[in-house]
């Protein structure tokens, strides 16, 4: 850009006619000419055979997988023994449950419809909960990042509610709203909102500005320019608070149940501990992992169902 | 499809696109730190003429373009399109960006579309001026590949294509081949003349490649080093159309000189300017923030 038009380069030299010698006046032989040379996507490298290659796939699949299973086997193994013996070194395992009986367990709760309610309920305050904070926080966090006036109005009082953890909202938050019911809401709101509009912001902060000047060239008035320049533009930073914002949503919740709950899988592993029914606890942490990391999964899925470009832009390898 | 017969329906034939800058001043900042960044600027642009503006780094092309493009008020005098004042940024003035600038989200021809689909055209005449004009650019196979599947030279054709795609008076081209390797802009400046053959609108080139200028161009603007002033207007009475041939013409050859000649006094008495001014603050209207993160 800053370099100087010094260029050395030979007027009459014979190379010229060379390099342009494929370049007629029409334009239509000219681009193809060129424009496929330059660059495809499937590189036009040797293929190896479809066989081979699927081979190839499913033996470094197969090695993923075993890895994993030996982990995952480890864990249950080492459960397993250490409560089975019920040893007891400091760290005491005799009151804990076997695999065996958290497995029996997880069998009885599934003909058991409370379980199933439970795992329902707190499903239900999860997408409530995160459906209002996505709306709300990718809402507000496009106009905050957008309008230096806004901002400075705006940010300081979140800035100042932040740092407060959503498990720390229980009590007001009992007293603030009607009913139980959407005081836990508010808790799973909470948790994910904030997540979710600082990535926001800070999304729309890192749009390329060349790309909004592009877009007002092209004609795009201020809500045009809102909707399909800086929304999607940050829109994989805001996946990205997204899936934090699940993550802090389901802490936040889980530990509300356990608080002021009435049902929800969180409400069901402490129930279980006041009733001295261990498995119950343990198949509860397991349901709240399993959930958590479905939910995640969730967000993955959406993001790349919607962002299909990114698999370009980070080019893996950068050959 | 006859792209001959279709574009002409694109692209009718009119007398507009006439920029006028008038005594055009530029600053930056207040007080101490003001930046005069061009002064005392008159050019124009006759519809349907292709006129080039180099200089060394840092001169102020850019912030001229800037201020055609609506992207910066200036500080004196007025800039015109067709006896209006320019103010803010339209698609009567489609704008080629150094960076490439294309939508990474969107593929190639929903790029192209956008301007279309701010005016409100509706989806399928969209389509099928994008298909069009892609296909002109040799792009057409690449309609459905995001902006960051295609090499940078087939990126500027999406970047030309998509404002052309408006249909604008004006297109105003900032470095657009600076990016690109020499080959490849050899080729792009052969297309863009070509293209320029079809549609004839007045474009506004910047760039710091004499040859480039002279190619391409009928007429040349030369700046000084900062604060900017026109140095010198040379016209390039080279037949159109133009092909690489006329490169190692005589009167190519002549222009050449005689242009390069006044850059270089004029890119010593920039790089004096740095110098004096502790090394890299001369970049600074230039390059500017964003160009910087364009370098690292």
């Amino acid at each position: 850009m800053a370099s100087l038009p010094l260029r050395v380069f030979t007027p009459a030299g014979a190379d010229k006619p060379a390099i342009s010698a494929p370049l007629g006046p029409e334009l239509s032989a000219v681009p193809i000419s060129t424009g496929r040379a330059a660059v495809l996507p499937p590189a036009p490298r040797a293929e190896p055979s479809a066989a081979a290659r699927l081979g190839e796939v499913l033996r470094s699949q197969l090695t993923t997988l075993l890895l994993g299973a030996c982990s995952l086997g480890s864990l249950v193994l080492l459960w397993h023994l250490a409560t089975t013996y019920r040893w007891d070194f400091y760290i005491r395992f005799a009151n804990l449950p076997t695999p065996m009986e958290v497995a029996t367990q997880l069998g009885m709760a599934m003909e058991n419809t409370s379980f199933i309610h439970n795992v329902g309920m707190s499903l239900r305050r999860i997408a409530i909960g995160f459906a209002v904070a996505t709306v709300l926080g990718v809402g507000l966090g496009l106009a905050i990042g957008r309008y230096k006036l806004l901002r400075q109005l705006m940010f300081p009082a979140m800035e100042a509610l932040r740092p407060i953890p959503a498990i720390a909202w229980v009590p007001i938050s009992i007293m603030l709203w009607p009913d139980n019911e959407v005081s836990i809401v508010f808790i799973t709101f909470i948790g994910a909102f904030f997540p979710i509009l600082l990535n926001t912001v800070a999304g729309v902060q890192a749009v390329d500005a060349v790309l909004l000047r592009a877009g007002q060239c092209l004609g795009a008035r201020e809500p045009q320019l809102m909707w399909h320049v800086v929304l999607p533009g940050a829109a994989p930073q805001v996946f990205t608070g997204l899936a934090v914002g699940m993550g802090v949503a389901w802490v936040s919740l889980i530990a509300a149940e356990m608080i002021s709950g009435q049902f929800g899988v969180g409400y069901f592993t402490w129930e279980a501990y006041s009733l001295i029914s261990y498995a119950d606890i343990v198949l509860g942490m397991i349901t709240i992992g399993v959930l958590g990391l479905g939910c995640s999964w969730l967000i993955r899925a959406a993001s790349n169902l919607c962002l299909p470009w990114l698999a370009y832009s980070k080019p893996a390898g950068q050959s | 499809m006859n792209p001959e017969l279709e574009t002409s329906t694109i692209n009718a034939p009119s007398a507009l696109g006439h920029i006028v800058l008038e005594n055009l001043s530029m600053s930056f900042g207040q007080g101490v730190s003001r930046i005069e960044a061009v002064q005392a600027i008159d050019l124009n642009v006759a519809p349907g003429e292709f006129v080039s503006i180099i200089g060394p780094s840092g001169c102020g092309k850019s912030t001229l373009l800037n201020v055609v493009a609506g992207f910066a008020t200036p500080s004196g005098g007025q800039v015109l399109l067709d006896g209006a004042p320019i103010v803010g940024p339209g698609p009567e003035r489609g704008v080629v960006f150094q960076q490439y600038s294309l939508f990474p989200w969107m593929s190639v021809r929903k790029n192209v579309e956008f301007g279309l689909k701010m005016k409100g055209v509706d989806t399928s005449k969209r389509e099928t001026t994008a298909r069009t004009l892609l296909g002109l650019a040799g792009l057409l196979a690449f309609e459905n590949h995001f902006p960051d599947q295609l090499s940078g030279g087939m990126k500027q054709r999406v970047g030309i294509v998509r404002a052309l795609a408006t249909s604008p008076q004006v297109m105003l081209m900032d470095e657009p081949f600076g990016a690109l390797d020499a080959q490849t802009r050899v080729v792009m400046q052969q297309i863009l003349t070509n293209m320029w053959q079809k549609f004839r609108l007045s474009v506004l080139f910047i760039t710091h490649d004499i040859e480039e200028a002279i190619f391409l161009s009928d007429r040349v603007y030369v700046m000084t080093a900062r604060p900017g002033r026109i140095k010198a207007e040379i016209a390039i009475a080279l037949p159109r159309p133009r092909t690489a041939e006329m490169m190692s013409s005589i009167e190519f050859t002549q222009i050449l000189h005689k242009l390069r000649n006044l850059i270089r006094e004029e890119s010593l008495a920039a790089m004096g300017h740095e110098l004096d001014a502790g090394g890299l603050e001369g970049f600074s209207t230039e390059v500017g923030p964003a160009g910087l993160q364009h370098l690292v």
